[in-house]
């Protein structure tokens, strides 16, 4: 079996269990008080846009030790890395307003966390333009792993965000100094689905990479 | 016991689809492209 069709298949798992998530974050997760049904968003935005930051990480980390090792299956890896985390991105952009509107009343502010995150999501899709805009394969690889080393900073001022400009956006329940702030119902349902979450991670940048493989071998073909 | 709650399902359900929808859609991509090459 190839790498693509075990990306596909464990992707396939990640899909039927984030259907197991619903069923969990419906059926057996209390309803928050204050928030009411809504609420229930948090269990795919914060996960979401935990792996949105994972994956950025990855990409900086691939890119780093690309400039020592010159390894082009790390380029390779940050490549679709970086791709994934712009989809993760972009669930995390959706969801989040569709929480806002009838938690803040609003679908969007210029607050510090969602005005850093839509600029870590065009970071990304700046990642992606400057894949295509460089044709020599070495020099692309060495932009974008500079370009991913600065996207790590990023995400370290997306996480931040919260405690340097206290706004609207809740600070951190889970990630963050000391026990989760989270009854365990909520907190397994939450792990649930950051665990389903790597899941598709997983399996999509499985995909990515085959296809980047591919790509070099058409290339020298 | 839901006296006070907020009624927001239809947001709830809203993201609940988008999700999927995005994953699928992006699943769907990379499927095709991995046919392409």
């Amino acid at each position: 079996m190839s790498l693509a069709q075990k990306g596909r298949w464990v992707a396939l798992a990640g899909l039927a269990l984030l259907g197991g998530v619903y069923v969990r974050a419906l059926a057996f997760t209390p309803i928050e008080r204050f928030q009411g049904p809504a609420q229930k968003i948090f269990y795919v935005h914060v996960p979401a846009a935990v792996t949105t930051e994972l994956a950025v990480i990855l990409v900086g980390l691939a890119g780093a030790f690309f400039l020592f090792l010159r390894d082009p299956r790390l380029d390779r890896f940050a490549e679709a890395s970086a791709e994934v985390g712009t989809v993760f991105a972009a669930i995390v952009l959706v969801t989040g307003p569709i929480w806002g509107k009838p938690v803040w009343g609003t679908w969007w502010t210029w607050d510090a966390r969602l005005t850093s995150t839509l600029f870590l999501f065009f970071l990304l899709i700046g990642y992606q333009v400057l894949r295509g805009a460089v044709a020599d394969p070495g020099l692309r690889a060495r932009y974008c792993a500079v370009l991913g080393i600065c996207a790590v900073v990023l995400v370290g001022f997306v996480h931040m965000s919260v405690y340097l400009f206290p706004t609207l956006h809740p600070q951190p329940i889970v990630i963050r100094p000391g026990k989760p702030a989270l009854p365990p119902e909520m907190l397994i349902t939450l792990l649930m689905s950051f665990g389903v979450f790597l899941i598709l991670y997983a399996g999509f940048v499985m995909q990515r990479y085959a296809i980047a493989e591919q790509r070099v071998g058409a290339t020298h073909d | 016991m839901t006296e006070g709650v907020p009624q927001n399902a239809g947001y709830l359900l809203a993201a609940y689809i988008a999700v999927p929808a995005i994953l699928i859609a992006y699943a769907v991509s990379l499927y095709r492209r991995s046919k392409k090459l």
